[in-house]
């Protein structure tokens, strides 16, 4: 395989060691930990998803790890290559900043908060054997090219239009690509059973989050967005087998199937759309549920979206099986890093619809251009169907929590 | 009937008594270091004015930045629903609000029957609000309430681009070094102030009768400016700085 980057300008990687920034990013997350905690219905087993998401610094894993960011790197086939994936798009302000003083600060909170924790020594980030990064926006395509200084990075070419017929071959071309530069570096051959296996797992995963998913939106109460979303990103952020994270899962729908029936609500409910929600910013999440909306269902790539779609096996080729996967993790990505994006648009109205939701809130991550674009066809066309809409634009920080409330409290009094 | 309104603000406190019919009593006071108790105390002080007992007043509304900090109220409501709701009592045909307060402005569009449809907050600086205002008043030394009245006879007007009312400070007193009239810069802070504020209208639109409420309503020379920018004539209550607490007294009698 000819190799993406040429090294003759390769730079010796940064890492800062600012033990009050760790001590920090810590608070941050036992904070969010705080705050779920006084949430008054949570699963049994709520501390079992907490904890990977809370140790994700000091967890070692006996295989290698191979570190992606988003939501379109088939995960199936790092596991299928005996490695363990893990998420590694950044949820925290003070990686954030770490990373603003080092790459720029004109990038969105995502960029620079993923890029931040590879400058700390010791983080789930550094313990990574390789990266692997979708070219889904400007900030990551380059980003690649520094953290390639760091760890061997595959970049996975993304095409600019979700056209099936015009991009499959090269989508499917880049996955062959994905799996020899794990060859390379892995020493592995990719073989078609564990390949097989590894998207049967994936799938039962995305059930589960399917079956979690529709039993909450008939009564959210039940089962916080909050606590969804932890659950969902327990399995890609942190270092849990797939099997383990299955089990633990099975006893939360357990848990919920066996709940009493849900009393009549009058919160509003609301679907949920925009830009990704990483932990440990669940500030918005916070928000919306303190100022009293129900969050019935999300398009967002790090909630339950990202278990929406199975991979559809047809044949058992491994051409057919790399296929399923670009088919899933690809075409049927909601991204609006494509040009056209009515994916997202058909989810939210079918939602909305389905679930007899009240309004629309979009999450608008400044600094994001894509979805700050895309925000405002969106809320056209929300209005001209006269769905109420709500965009709240923020990013990490915390000083805008209050204004942020007194306008979600104002759109919540108008539904 | 009885009830009260108090729109506890980031710059003032407005506290307000209604009967049902008609206005019975408001105070203003600022909001200084200690909301909490400055709240209290105000709404303690409204009482006396109109010589009514606590137990007199069946609901009590707060709203504003700090609506949770006055511990009497019996629920709270969001300042663009009483601002909305202010607006609407003292104009029936209200379309638009616009409300600039002491540290944000708004613009808040409404339907025929007075209820919020769109609005718009500006973002988290001092721009364009109560508070620019009175650091221009402090740099220029021209008190607050002689503002508008020294630019009564201007015509003229000159550029203040800066926004951010710290650099827009080191602009205008550039300008006082370059020998501008005072009159002609505060005729450029005022329409500065009013083009950051239309600045919303494209997501709201400005839909007439629009209404301009809020601490800075009270400066004639922000009122003239907006209606310059916009081509549109403002409607102002007597007394701009407490629709916010009226449209809170107007929730509560409605939930009594």
């Amino acid at each position: 395989m000819q190799k993406q980057f040429d090294n003759l300008y390769g730079i010796t990687p940064k890492s800062t060691d600012n033990p009050k920034a760790k001590q920090k990013q810590l608070f941050i997350e036992q904070e969010q930990a705080r705050i779920l905690s006084e949430l008054p219905t949570r699963p049994s087993n709520i501390s079992f998803f907490e904890e990977i998401l809370l140790k994700r610094d000091t967890a070692k894993a006996d295989k290698p790890l191979v570190g992606y960011f988003c939501n379109m790197v088939p995960a199936e086939i790092i596991h299928a290559m005996g490695a363990v994936p893990v998420r590694l798009d950044g949820g925290n302000n003070i990686a954030a900043i770490t990373g603003e003083e080092i790459l720029s600060g004109e990038i969105c909170p995502v960029a620079k908060a993923s890029f931040g924790i590879f400058l700390q020594e010791d983080s789930l980030a550094s313990s990574c054997d390789l990266l692997i990064i979708p070219t889904s926006c400007d900030a990551k395509r380059k980003m690649g090219e520094v953290l390639n200084d760091f760890k061997p990075t595959f970049m996975l070419n993304l095409p600019p239009e979700q056209n099936h017929r015009m991009y499959i071959k090269q989508v499917y071309a880049e996955m062959k690509r994905l799996v020899e530069f794990l060859r390379q570096n892995l020493k592995v051959k990719l073989s078609k059973s564990a390949l097989k296996k590894a998207i049967d797992l994936g799938r039962a995963k995305s059930s589960l989050v399917r079956r979690l998913q529709e039993l909450r939106s008939q009564d959210p109460r039940a089962l916080s967005i909050r606590d969804l979303f932890l659950i969902v990103q327990a399995s890609a952020f942190g270092i849990v087998s797939p099997e383990r994270w299955i089990e633990e899962t099975t006893k939360v729908l357990d848990e919920l199937k066996n709940a009493e029936p849900p009393k009549k609500s009058l919160r509003p409910r609301l679907v949920l759309t925009g830009a990704p929600i990483i932990w440990p910013n669940f500030k918005v999440l916070n928000l919306l549920e303190e100022c009293g909306a129900d969050i019935v269902a999300d398009t967002v790539c790090t909630g339950a979206q990202s278990h929406f779609d199975p991979v559809v096996v047809e044949e058992k080729s491994m051409q057919s099986l790399l296929r399923a996967l670009a088919g899933r993790y690809v075409f049927a990505s909601i991204c609006p890093c494509f040009i056209s994006q009515n994916t997202r648009i058909n989810r939210i109205l079918e939602l909305y619809e389905s679930l007899s939701a009240g309004g629309v809130v979009n999450y608008s991550l400044r600094l994001c251009q894509l979805f700050d674009v895309e925000n405002y066809r969106i809320g056209q066309v929300m209005r001209e169907r006269n769905i109420p809409f709500f965009n709240v634009r923020t990013d990490y920080s915390l000083e805008d929590t209050e204004q942020l409330r007194v306008r979600i409290e104002a759109f919540l009094e108008t539904l | 009937m009885l009830v009260a309104g108090i729109d506890v603000g980031s710059r003032t406190i407005e506290t307000l008594l209604y009967d049902g019919a008609q206005v019975v009593e408001t105070i203003v006071t600022d909001t200084g270091s200690y909301p909490k108790e400055n709240a209290k105390k105000a709404f303690n002080n409204l009482l006396a004015a109109a010589s009514v007992k606590r137990e007199d007043v069946e609901t009590i509304v707060s709203t504003g930045y700090g609506r949770n900090y006055f511990e009497g109220a019996d629920r709270v409501a969001s300042e663009i629903m009483c601002h909305a709701r202010g607006a609407s009592y003292l104009f029936p045909n209200a379309r638009t609000v616009i409300d600039i307060g002491g540290q944000d402005s708004k613009m808040i569009g409404l339907d025929a029957e007075g209820k919020v449809q769109k609005f718009v907050m500006n973002d988290r600086c001092a721009a364009g609000t109560g508070k620019f205002i009175e650091l221009v008043s402090q740099s220029i030394e021209v008190p607050l309430d002689k503002m508008a009245e020294a630019t009564v006879d201007t015509t003229e007007s000159c550029d203040i681009s800066s926004m951010c009312a710290v650099f827009a400070e080191s602009e205008i007193i550039g300008l006082l070094q370059r020998g501008t009239p005072l009159d002609i810069i505060l005729r450029g802070v005022f329409k500065s102030i009013a083009r950051r504020t239309l600045s919303m209208a494209g997501r709201v639109g400005l839909n007439a009768d629009v209404v301009f409420t809020g601490g800075v309503a009270q400066n004639a020379g922000v009122t003239r400016a907006l209606e310059e920018e916009s081509g549109v004539q403002l409607h102002v209550p007597p007394e701009p700085q407490i629709t916010g607490a009226l449209g809170a007294a107007l929730v509560a009698a409605e939930r009594n």
